[in-house]
């Protein structure tokens, strides 16, 4: 029996929600908090505001040249060579992106949960999940995502209802934090931290209607940068401006703190195992469309095969660097402030050229 | 799907013993650790309390012979190394995840020494940002030998109870190494400590009886151990002892410390030889406004407190709940009575501490844009030393309880 | 060889010569060796003409062939036999392939003198149970009666519940050697065209001599024979045929076999219980909430133990984890091992229960569960939160009424366990993870394993919770049914 299979909106929205709500609890918060102090909580708020006008460029090319996806949107729009090249560039950045992210996430499980333990092992682990889940295929991902996605926001609920109590509402003062001038700067080179989302578009075709595609996708982004924003917000409040400079996992930190009454004091496992279902979609979900992307390039039309390799290969790039944390954020802070520039200019240069295109055409 | 099966399960083994693997009997667990000073700078004495977790097991056979922990003591640099070396003579290893408290001796932390030991207890993975900041008159190993509570065998237990219990009375404040940490690394407040000692030292007190501190208790009978009062600290190093009276104003003016209700006697305004035990509810937080003239780097700061009080004891007998004129009285003869107290305490505060222990900071950040601002301003140092305040108390409602009247005595002797 | 041979075999028609026809078919069957198969010689009275009456004896009804074939026989008079037999059905027959079977299948096979044809008069009389009580899937409240090993019996069963024309019951043969019927039994203006080809499709495709009943048919037509996921519900209650087969899906009968499979399903169907539906809104989602909790702690609860005892213990909350350090301070086995060793021990108690002759049955559950435990505890092999932890995870498991979903679970349980053993909650949620994208991959008969909770299709709703069965409008539309709307049009 042949029963439609492709995603619809509540998919795209959890499989956005997943991949750019995690942001709240790696160490992007504290990123933030290093130049910006207590004003880190609006900087993803503004940052989204500047890319926001991007994806909207990008959804309605995608639309207008009724591309399959992203590589195909700039085959049209820019030639076969040109388009290819381009593509390429952004699977470079973004495949050691996700390379350097997933480091960072195995260094938390591994600093938090498991520190007797070598990151290697964990990282093999870690890399076999990735590998064997996105195998499986896109509407799977879609499919378990949708599963997921009400527990993992009932854990996250739980989190911010425990630790409300901790809140101190005064701290967000004073406003500006370490300064206007700082937290602008922060805000427009931090843009990039939503470029995940312009992976998701590989995945434009799989869809019922393009319309799921960018209804679930909108809405889901702005559910997760209030969500980014509100934790943001919660960090700041708990710790205070001097505190969250120093604390990498802001997220782990308030799970160790908050307690269920008396008699669970210790309940940080418990979100740990929301948090990591999370986080093995959010990676599984990358892996797939970074290989779709590469197999896009490339015209192999069973990039699937792809999975394993390049899997192994975001996990040797991902053990390159030695120390964990503070090269971490050298590392990926620079990686950041470099893919914000291309991620805004980008769409509109496309779109210039299509308006251009357009008018020689008619 | 079947093969990967078997290639997972195959896997296993090889991943099987991996390091991080502990069994449960392999582990002690300590409840408690004490941190002392040395003769030396950078080396400190740290206690462990280890519980046994055969004590009060219904499988021990003989039972009653468990001691329910045992506590060493051993020299070391931090925390983390210390227990390991301690494996000389502990046989299982050392973890520190259970720990609800950290005694420091007050000793240690009157130096300067104590910010750098408990940066490195922070460090660590194992001991949580809640973990409670007790500071004993004596050494914290004297402390922790000499505590022997007769009812709550198991040591987590006693130390959950009794902390709990003292923070709900208001005897102390709520401490724990987190509020330590924003509090001395955001300079600007004071930060109160658990003041404990085992030492007895009975106070003849006159007047209110809770304008002492640990120790001086006069009782007969029970745990020589006692929390009672604050430790006060500025920027990491220990001042002052806080009584328990200054304790529970400082708990009623910070809005981030939970009190909801507290036992207290105050004056009887008709009868002054007695006291009138009232509980003291707060129900809503107190009210803190700041006017704050940036050019003079000035602040004039109003307190307001609502609260409502129950009448527990009357010892005088006088008819309080009746007579409308002597309950205004009494009202007004509490809340002036509070008043004084608290205006004392904050002078206390502004000229002797020249800070404040209230976390009033927050209140003066809003007129700040952003943090070089408000470090230049030095809310700790220029601005609250000389700022103008003033304290209201107003009593919203009081109850007299399920009793309308005593017993009138002279029909009683009749 | 044998196979040439019956294919030239079932070419041949019946020749007009009575005797040649008689010895073929005594050849066939063995005639005089073979104990159970009689012919019975007789003349008509209404033509003079030599007959033989062919048949088992085993499976034919005697007095039927007694009242409705010979005593007519031998004492009317009529035009053609159709009048004087007054059995219910009579059938013309031509190829000796044909009265083969039809003698297997318990008919009576009537050769005549001078004819070509035969006829096959059905008298047929397989023994089986009687309609007794569900025992399986028992429920408290709704009908008790179970399907029995009788297909007649079951259809009946069927029809009761689904009183509607077009209700088609439709016969496949399968089977080389033993050829047995398959019914589909289904609604044809609802169920979706497709899916019926490709049952058809599937069971056509089964090339082996034997397809004794339905639990090999299952195996033959599934698509994974190696998943530890059922795809096909197997079950003996016709309420549950019926009520499947309302909403579009195809039920499959077989003689001799006291159940039926009902496909295509999904992961909700296994979950469900009709008792859900029975049960008042409240009280039936009650009954689901229990069964949630039972399904996460059968699963979950001594994997989840593994995990915080070896790797998270600052989890435990310090009064419990003190209790557990005393008592495992005796054991000389790892933690993981004792779990595995008590889940096994629970595992070898229900499987010896099964096995073992009833009267001892109650017996067994009382030696293994609490003497065993009781004894290990006491010889400190096995510490008392184990025995605590394996008995609650065995016990919620029998909440899990389905016996196959029972087996996945059961299954999976270890695989969590040894996962929760490697890296505790990291580990075990990568199993897990990965256990749940397997489920949302699967498919049976191409129906997604977890529609309609995710993909999404219109539907009832029935997913966790089930609503108020006023509110149920649809079918569900993973089965692509030709009609979505009717089940209750009521507003």
């Amino acid at each position: 029996m042949n029963v439609n299979k492709k995603l619809s909106s509540f998919e795209m929205f959890s499989m956005t929600l997943i991949l750019i709500g995690m942001k709240l609890s790696d160490t992007t918060p504290s990123l933030f908090a290093q130049k910006s102090q207590n004003a880190l909580w609006y900087i993803p708020f503004l940052a989204f505001l500047i890319v926001l006008p991007s994806f909207f460029v990008i959804m309605y090319l995608l639309e207008k040249v009724q591309a399959k996806h992203l590589v195909n949107l700039f085959e049209l729009l820019l030639g076969k060579l040109l388009g290819k090249g381009l593509a390429f560039f952004i699977f470079l950045l973004s495949f050691l992106m996700i390379s350097l992210d997933s480091r960072n996430y195995v260094e938390q499980i591994k600093t938090l949960y498991f520190e007797r333990s070598s990151s290697l092992i964990i990282f093999v682990l870690f890399c076999v999940v990735c590998v064997f889940g996105a195998i499986r295929g896109i509407e799977v991902i879609g499919y378990t995502s949708k599963v997921l996605i009400p527990f993992l926001t009932a854990s996250l609920v739980l989190v911010i209802f425990l630790v409300y109590e901790h809140m101190i509402w005064e701290r967000i003062y004073p406003i500006f934090g370490s300064g206007l001038q700082f937290v602008l700067k922060e805000s427009l080179f931090k843009g990039s931290i939503f470029a995940d989302f312009i992976l998701l578009t590989m995945a434009y075709s799989s869809f019922k209607k393009p319309s799921d595609f960018k209804i679930g996708g909108l809405i889901a982004l702005f559910i997760a940068v209030l969500e980014i924003t509100f934790l943001f917000l919660i960090y700041a409040t708990v710790f205070d401006y001097n505190s969250i400079e120093k604390v990498s996992f802001p997220f782990h930190e308030i799970t160790q703190y908050v307690q269920l009454g008396d008699f669970f004091t210790n309940i940080e496992t418990f979100f740990m195992v929301f948090w990591l279902l999370a986080t093995f979609l959010r990676f599984i979900l990358l892996l797939y469309l970074q290989t779709w992307l590469f197999g896009a390039i490339f015209n192999i039309d069973e990039f699937e095969l792809l999975v394993l390799p390049l899997g192994f290969l975001s996990m040797v790039i991902g053990l390159i660097p030695d120390n964990s944390v503070v090269t971490e954020l050298v590392y990926r802070n620079q990686l950041l402030d470099l893919l914000t520039p291309v991620l805004i200019v980008l769409p509109f240069l496309l779109l210039a050229i299509y308006t251009l295109r357009r008018k020689q055409v008619t | 799907m079947a093969k990967f099966c078997w290639l997972v399960i195959g896997l296993m083994p090889i991943l099987f013993g991996c390091e991080d693997m502990v069994e449960l009997e392999k582990q002690s667990y300590v409840v408690a650790v004490g941190i002392d000073k040395t003769d030396q700078d950078g080396t400190y004495q740290f206690t462990y309390q280890i519980a046994n977790p055969e004590a009060g097991s219904s499988l021990a056979a003989n039972n009653a012979d468990q001691a329910p922990s045992e506590i060493i003591s051993i020299v070391g640099t931090d925390l983390m190394t210390t227990s390991s070396t301690a494996n000389a003579f502990v046989t299982k290893q050392m973890v520190m995840d259970q720990t609800r408290v950290l005694i420091i001796s007050e000793e240690l932390a009157r130096t300067d020494q104590f910010l750098r030991v408990i940066q490195s207890v922070a460090r660590s993975n194992q001991i949580r940002r809640g973990v409670k900041l007790v500071i004993s008159k004596e050494n914290a190993s004297q402390f922790m030998n000499n505590n022997d509570p007769a009812l709550e065998q198991r040591p987590h237990k006693y130390y959950q109870y009794m902390l709990s219990r003292a923070r709900e009375t208001g005897l102390i404040p709520d401490a724990d190494i987190h509020r330590f940490f924003q509090i001395t690394e955001g300079d600007a407040d004071l930060f109160l400590g658990i003041y404990a000692t085992t030492i007895e030292d009975p106070k003849d007190v006159s007047g209110p009886e809770d304008t002492i501190v640990a120790g001086e208790i006069p009782k007969h009978g029970g745990n020589s151990t006692q929390f009672m009062g604050a430790a006060v600290f500025k920027e990491g190093i220990m001042i002052d002892v806080l009584t328990a009276e200054e304790t529970r104003i400082a708990n009623i003016l910070d809005k981030t410390m939970k009190m909801d209700e507290l036992l207290a006697s105050y004056p009887d305004p008709v009868a002054p030889e007695y006291n009138v035990a009232v509980k003291y509810i707060q129900k809503n937080e107190p009210k803190i406004e700041i006017n704050y003239d940036r050019v003079a780097n000035h602040a004039a700061i109003q307190v307001i407190i609502p609260f409502e009080a129950e009448i527990i004891a009357i010892p005088s007998l006088i008819n309080y709940s009746q007579v409308d004129s002597y309950k205004e009285r009494l009202k007004k003869s509490i809340e002036s009575y509070a008043e004084h107290v608290t205006r004392q305490f904050i002078k206390k505060t502004q000229e002797f501490y020249r800070a404040e222990p209230f976390y009033w900071s927050l209140y003066i950040r809003k007129f700040f844009k952003d943090i070089p601002d408000f470090e230049e301003a030095d809310w700790n140092k220029q601005i609250y030393p000389n700022a103008d305040i003033t304290v209201y108390y107003q009593m919203k409602r009081m109850h007299f309880g399920k009793m309308l009247d005593d017993t009138h005595l002279n029909e009683v002797r009749d | 060889m044998r196979k040439k041979k019956a294919q030239t075999q079932q070419k041949q028609t019946l020749s007009s010569d009575f005797v040649n026809n008689l010895d073929q078919l005594k050849n066939c069957f063995s005639y005089g060796v073979n104990n159970d198969f009689s012919i019975r010689l007789l003349q008509a009275k209404y033509n003079n003409k030599e007959l033989a009456l062919c048949y088992y004896a085993s499976l034919v009804n005697s007095d039927k062939i007694e009242q409705s074939l010979i005593s007519p026989l031998l004492e009317q008079e009529g035009a053609s036999i159709f009048a004087i037999i007054t059995a219910e059905s009579v059938k013309k027959i031509t190829l000796l392939e044909e009265v083969i079977e039809n003698i297997t299948s318990g008919k009576v096979v009537l050769l005549m003198q001078d004819e070509k044809v035969a006829f096959s008069i059905d008298v047929s009389n397989f023994q089986h149970r009687a309609v007794s009580q569900s025992e399986i899937e028992s429920v408290v409240r709704g009908p008790k009666e179970a399907f029995t090993e009788s297909i007649h019996v079951n259809i009946s069963l069927i029809r009761k519940q689904v009183r509607n024309s077009q209700l088609i019951t439709e016969v496949l043969k399968v089977g080389e050697r033993s050829q047995q019927d398959i019914q589909l039994v289904y609604n044809k203006q609802i169920v979706n065209q497709e899916l019926l080809d490709d049952i058809r499709q599937r069971i056509n495709k089964i090339k082996v001599d034997n397809v004794p009943n339905l639990e090999s048919l299952e195996q033959y037509i599934e698509e994974r024979p190696y998943s530890i996921f059922p795809t096909i519900f197997y079950t003996e209650r016709p309420d549950n045929a019926s009520t499947y087969i309302d909403r579009g899906h195809v039920v499959l009968l077989m003689e001799s076999s006291a159940s039926c499979l009902i496909l295509p399903v999904t992961f909700w169907t296994f979950f469900h219980n009709p008792e859900d539906r029975y049960a008042r809104v409240a009280f039936g989602n009650f009954s689901r909430l229990i069964r949630y909790i039972a399904l996460f702690f059968t699963l979950m609860i001594s994997a989840i133990y593994v995990a915080l005892a070896n790797f998270h213990s600052e989890m435990i909350p310090p009064d419990l984890l003190l209790a557990i350090t005393a008592a495992r301070e005796r054991v000389p086995f790892p933690l993981i091992l004792e779990v595995i060793i008590m889940e096994v021990a629970f595992e070898l108690i229900r499987e010896a229960g099964i096995r073992i002759p009833s009267p001892l049955g109650p017996t067994i559950g009382i030696v293994g569960a609490l003497i065993l435990g009781q004894a290990a505890v006491e010889a400190n092999i096995i510490s008392p939160i184990i025995v605590i932890v394996s008995a609650l995870s065995g016990l919620t498991s029998f909440a899990i009424s389905d016996p196959s979903f029972n087996f996945t679970v059961r299954i999976s349980r270890f695989i969590f366990i040894i996962a929760a053993g490697v890296f505790g909650m990291f580990s075990l949620m990568s199993a897990l993870i990965l256990w749940l994208m397997y489920v949302v991959s699967l498919k049976s008969f191409g129906v997604p394993y977890l529609a309609p909770l995710s993909p999404t299709f219109k539907s009832n709703r029935d997913v966790y919770f089930r609503r108020a069965l006023k509110k149920e409008r649809w079918r569900p539309a993973y089965l692509l049914p030709k009609d979505l709307q009717n089940m209750n049009k009521n507003k």
